[in-house]
């Protein structure tokens, strides 16, 4: 075995000890911690990627003594690892961009709880996309919700209790569904492992056994995924959670909570369902539709939003739709763009949460539309960076959502049936984008004459333009040198089953 | 062979620069940098044309088979030059007409950025790289719309983008289906469309071919997404909607005849439903952009609406599918983009000197100017095509080409529609000459003052003149050199 | 069917608990009902586990004398499920009602609508 091989592994223990640690320090220390800990865990996922793309296979790590059928493994390929390096950066930026706004926003004694929670929060999501076994996602699955919730209430007031609640609501209905799928699961096939009941399931399947409750258990777990990411019907938390919360945890809410119970679903459509069997169920054409639904609705929820925070919250809405229409078309293509676009929306919206604090900030604290408007005048710099990220949700060419739409556009074109749906709905939702988020561009490039609220000049934010930077250049990589991405994207989807 | 990526950026990047950099307090150093920017970049792109040996420039690849690439064909060059052309003559007028306007960095800023998008667009290789310079097209022409920043022209900067997105929507859809059944995506003439993968498809592409042409004939302005048009071009500034009446309606002509000769092929459409509904569609849009002229009591929407019925002219041209119609096609590519940017100059130059805005108003405006309502004049009638004028070689050649083809009904109903829409034409343009030269035996000539605008503005309504008429006395050199390219694609 | 529901009788009513406890929470609007309405469900998932790793007429798998033969126990590993479930149950509610306490000395209500009503009307 080589050393490389406990990266992963060690990349979750690590996590969860800082978390520990921290929890014992002052807030400076934790925030160094915090840092510190990621760096580590991108530089150790950075070597596993490399590992993984020179060996070509996935690996697995046995935790404990236990071989393959009772113990709990880890298994990484090239997407895992792809996927940790990439929430790491982000996650980095995210805390960097919304810093100043988190000092100012959260209680002084209780500022090092939440880079525990983001400790933990990181500690999960490397969990949700390394581990092997059903059950041991669940547990992550359930921490992840508990830090998730944590990030949204470390800011005081009652939007945000509020929201926690119904989020804790949601995502608990969405959890207890997942866990009696899981338990349905270990009932038909008599495994927690997640290529052990692959097996199983698919001679179950080819023999024509139990063919309703494994319907049920697929509906229950992909349902249960769903709610906990927000698809359509079940959004209605999402808007004040984004909206209301402190700016890095909107940005890491958005970018990396949701995405993380999307990487299961997919994680579990490939490794333990199996996607033949997955795809011959009708359950792929609910998630379409909902898809589809979600693209839609969450765009015009949007436009008729005048809070720019919640606006791009309901945007969120709108391409966590897209992402389902992704896998809802039920082929390799599909699959691919949509696990693309879980990066491109990531390193998208994220972006957008932080450079519309800049906007806000320099409008009197003011999010109401109307307020924001010459904003770009004021704060050069979140002015431009809202630009970029709102071209890049439109898709134009040379930022990161076009790739995602070409993808998608692509993999439509080949899907015979659900073609035109797809290319029909893609094409209302970009006109949709491009109203809002227009509208609002031209809003705060819109001069004002009464000098109502001061500007902010560059040497006062130094370190917050340079992560707009950063976050700017993230989107025109992926927009300009997609491909090796996309390589890698497909290379990881074949390893992952 | 780079010159063609300096000509791109070098306009792009010093127009970013002038938007970033801090207001300057002396006005002329602007527009001194303004001047020598746009000059530079007109000799770049005279270099780029001039040094052109053939073959493609490869930038680097979206995805494998998406590459961003330039090349340079005769179809490029046509646009080009009238690119720059316009371009300098419109960019030095507005040195004098945007003194009555603030905010005017931005506005010079904003004008070479869209100057190097469109050059991009000219020389663009495939079909990615133009639909990307498409889409930027509009983002960066917007601000132009925008620019006097009241109520009427954010609305009309929405219209704008809301109509231009949705048209390169449907563009964009008919690039995934042509990745799929095209051999590729460059620019070749007489189409890419591979016979063996699109076998059996047929029907389905010519579909895709008619949502690309109405896509794309949003910019052209070709009906049913039309309403655009006139909402945008009258509230920018005179010298911006002489750019995008003149040029940037173009880039749509110059899509429409990428996507027709270069993708799909003229033989592919050529008699299908597809030719006779856009031949249909862009008469319809001839008469109707006439009439509305014609009733239009503001100039600077009259112009609009006649831009409208003119591009018209060429998307006929181009639907007629042989030579002599192409000819006159792109004859009149030319020649509407000389004659529109000058009667909109002509429009600036008597809203500036006077502050009218109305036909009716214009009393007498040719007794206070002559020099420039005797500019007016002669564009009018090249406009109207009037012989030796160049409106009358381009109309010559269409009407020709239309007669000359088979289609039932159209090879008649085609050339009548031309006739009357020169008619109307004549109605909606002469009456400012007459009101102008001749304001009525009340008119007080004792309050008369020379209003004569300063060389500045004259210049360049003068270069203007000058083209068109020498395009309309000597067009033979024009016309070999169109029979060439024409010769290639059909 | 009917004989097959009457043989798993564990299950049936595990499955119905379930439903009581989903519908309870997604459609009481008290904090504390939707609370219990959480239990209830996580509680029927665990009697559906014990359920299923039941098999009758063998003991719990503690070894008491010596090593017996595998047939004497009864399947251990979803009790261990059933514990792990617990402690993560345990600490959802906790959580729960913590932020029931944070909105009730706010709002002096359990009603999560007029909750909702109270801050639009606050306008924050």
């Amino acid at each position: 075995m080589d050393f490389v091989q406990n990266f992963p592994a060690v990349s979750i223990l690590l996590c969860l000890f800082a978390g520990i640690i921290s929890s014992g320090l002052r807030k400076k220390a934790a925030r160094s911690v915090n840092i510190i800990l990621i760096l580590i865990v991108t530089f150790l996922s950075v070597c596993t990627l490399f590992y993984t793309m020179g060996t070509g296979e996935a690996f697995v790590y046995v935790m404990g003594r236990f071989p393959a059928p009772w113990g709990n493994e880890i298994r990484a390929g090239v997407l895992g690892p792809l996927m940790a390096l990439f929430f790491c950066v982000i996650m980095l930026l995210s805390l960097e961009g919304g810093r100043k706004k988190l000092v100012d926003e959260v209680e002084e004694e209780k500022t090092f709880l939440y880079y525990v929670l983001m400790d933990l929060l990181l500690a999960s999501l490397l969990a949700l996309i390394y581990t092997n076994d059903l059950f041991t996602a669940y547990v992550f699955v359930e921490i992840n919700t508990i830090a998730a919730c944590g990030l949204i209430m470390i800011r005081q007031n009652g939007r945000t209790i509020e929201a926690a609640a119904r989020y804790m609501i949601m995502s608990l209905l969405g959890s207890g569904l997942l866990l009696m799928g899981i338990c349905m699961l270990y009932d038909l096939t008599g495994h927690l492992l997640m290529s052990n009941i692959r097996e199983q399931v698919i001679y179950l399947y080819s023999a024509g056994e139990y063919r309703i409750p494994l319907l049920v258990t697929i509906a229950l777990m992909s349902v249960g995924l769903a709610i906990k990411s927000a698809l359509f019907p079940f959004h209605a938390w999402l808007p004040d959670a984004y909206g209301y919360s402190t700016v890095s945890s909107a940005a890491v809410l958005s970018s990396l909570v949701s995405k993380g119970y999307i990487l299961l679903l997919i994680k579990i459509i490939y490794r333990v369902i199996g996607f033949d069997v997955f795809y011959n169920s009708r359950i792929i054409d609910v998630l379409f539709a909902f898809g589809l639904m979600g693209m839609i609705f969450g765009s015009v929820s949007a436009i008729r939003e005048n809070d720019v925070r919640r606006m791009i919250a309901f945007s969120s809405v709108a391409q966590i739709g897209y992402i389902y229409m992704g896998i809802g078309m039920g082929t390799q293509a599909g699959m691919t763009a949509s696990v693309f676009h879980i990066l491109s929306h990531a390193a998208t919206k994220s972006l957008l949460f932080i450079a519309a604090i800049g906007l806000t900030d320099v409008s009197g604290g003011s999010r109401k539309l109307v307020e924001l408007t010459g904003a770009a005048y004021r704060n050069k710099w979140a002015g431009a960076a809202f630009t970029v990220g709102s071209l890049s949700m439109v898709g134009v060419p040379l930022f990161s959502g076009f790739i995602s739409k070409l993808l998608f556009s692509q993999a439509a074109v080949q899907n015979g049936t659900k073609m035109l749906p797809a290319l029909i709905v893609l094409g209302i939702s970009t006109i949709l984008n491009a109203i809002y988020f227009m509208k609002t561009v031209i809003r705060i490039y819109t001069p004002v004459e009464s000098g109502k609220y001061k500007g902010i000049q560059f040497m006062k934010m130094k370190r917050y333009c340079l992560t707009l930077v950063c976050f700017v250049a993230l989107n025109v990589i992926l927009g300009v040198f997609s491909q090796p991405i996309v390589d890698l994207i497909e290379q990881g989807l074949v390893m992952f089953s | 062979m780079y010159y063609i990526i300096l000509s791109i950026l070098f306009p792009v990047l010093s127009g970013i620069c002038l938007l970033v950099r801090k207001e300057m307090k002396n006005r002329r150093n602007l527009l001194w940098t303004t001047g020598i920017l746009l000059t530079i970049t007109g000799v770049l792109v005279m270099l780029s044309l001039y040094t052109w040996q053939g073959g493609m420039l490869a930038l680097f690849n979206l995805t494998p088979r998406l590459p961003i690439l330039f090349k340079i064909d005769e179809v490029s060059v046509i646009f080009a030059v009238m690119a720059v052309i316009i371009f300098l003559c419109a960019g030095f007028f507005s040195f004098v007409y945007m003194k009555h306007e603030d905010k005017e960095k931005r506005y010079y800023g904003f004008y070479l950025i869209v100057f190097g998008v469109l050059l991009a667009l000219c020389f663009a290789g495939n079909l990615i790289t133009f639909y990307l310079f498409f889409e930027m097209l509009t983002l960066v022409s917007m601000p132009l719309v925008l620019h006097s920043g009241t109520r009427e022209a954010i609305m009309a900067g929405l219209k704008y983008l809301f109509y231009s997105l949705s048209g390169a929507y449907l563009a964009l859809f008919g690039l995934y289906f042509i990745e799929r059944y095209g051999n590729t995506l460059t620019f070749s003439p007489g189409g890419v469309i591979s016979s063996q993968t699109a076998a059996g498809y047929g029907a389905m592409l010519l579909g895709i071919a008619f949502a690309m042409l109405i896509g794309f004939g949003v910019k052209a302005g070709m009906f049913p997404m039309h309403a655009w048009l006139l909402a945008a071009h009258p509230v920018a500034p005179a010298p911006a909607s002489a750019v995008l009446s003149a040029v940037i309606a173009k880039a749509g002509v110059l899509a429409v005849v990428r996507v027709v000769y270069y993708i799909f092929g003229a033989s592919f459409l050529r008699g299908t439903w597809v030719q006779k509904t856009w031949m249909a569609l862009t008469l319809i849009t001839i008469l109707m952009g006439s009439v509305l002229a014609y009733r239009e009591p503001v100039l600077k929407k009259r112009l609009a609406y006649s831009t409208v019925s003119q591009v018209s002219y060429i998307l006929f041209g181009l639907s007629v599918m042989n030579t002599d119609a192409l000819t006159g096609g792109f004859l009149h590519v030319l020649c509407h983009g000389f004659i529109k940017a000058g009667l909109f100059l002509c429009a600036g130059a008597i809203i500036y000197k006077t502050g009218k805005t109305r036909v009716e108003e214009f009393r007498g405006v040719g007794k206070e100017m002559p020099i420039l309502m005797w500019c007016y004049t002669v564009l009018s009638l090249g406009l109207i095509g009037i012989p030796p004028m160049c409106g009358f070689v381009s109309k010559w050649y269409l009407a020709k080409g239309a007669l000359a083809s088979a289609l039932p009904g159209f090879w008649w109903i085609g050339p009548v529609i031309l006739l009357v829409s020169a008619l109307l034409t004549a109605g909606y343009l002469l009456p400012v000459t007459i009101r102008g030269f001749f304001p009525g035996a009340d008119y007080e000539y004792n309050a008369l003052e020379k209003k004569e605008p300063s060389w500045l503005m004259m210049v360049p309504v003068l270069i203007l003149t000058v083209l068109s008429v020498a395009i309309g006395l000597v067009p033979n050199e024009l016309i070999d050199y169109l029979w060439q390219m024409i010769e290639k694609v059909l | 069917m009917g004989a097959n529901l009457f043989a798993n009788y564990g299950e049936a009513v595990a499955m119905i608990l379930f439903g009581i406890g989903f519908g309870n929470l997604l459609l009481q609007s008290n904090l504390i009902k939707k609370i219990i309405g959480l239990n209830i469900m996580d509680t029927a998932i665990y009697l559906f586990l014990a359920e299923k790793g039941y098999i009758a007429g063998r003991a719990a798998p503690i070894v008491v004398d010596g090593v017996q033969s595998m047939e004497a126990y009864i399947n251990p590993i979803p009790s261990g499920l059933v514990l792990t479930g617990i402690v993560v149950s345990v600490s959802v509610s906790a959580l729960m009602l913590s932020i029931t306490i944070r909105l009730y000395r706010r709002y002096h209500t359990l009603d999560l609508d007029e909750i909702s009503l109270r801050l639009k009307k606050e306008g924050l």
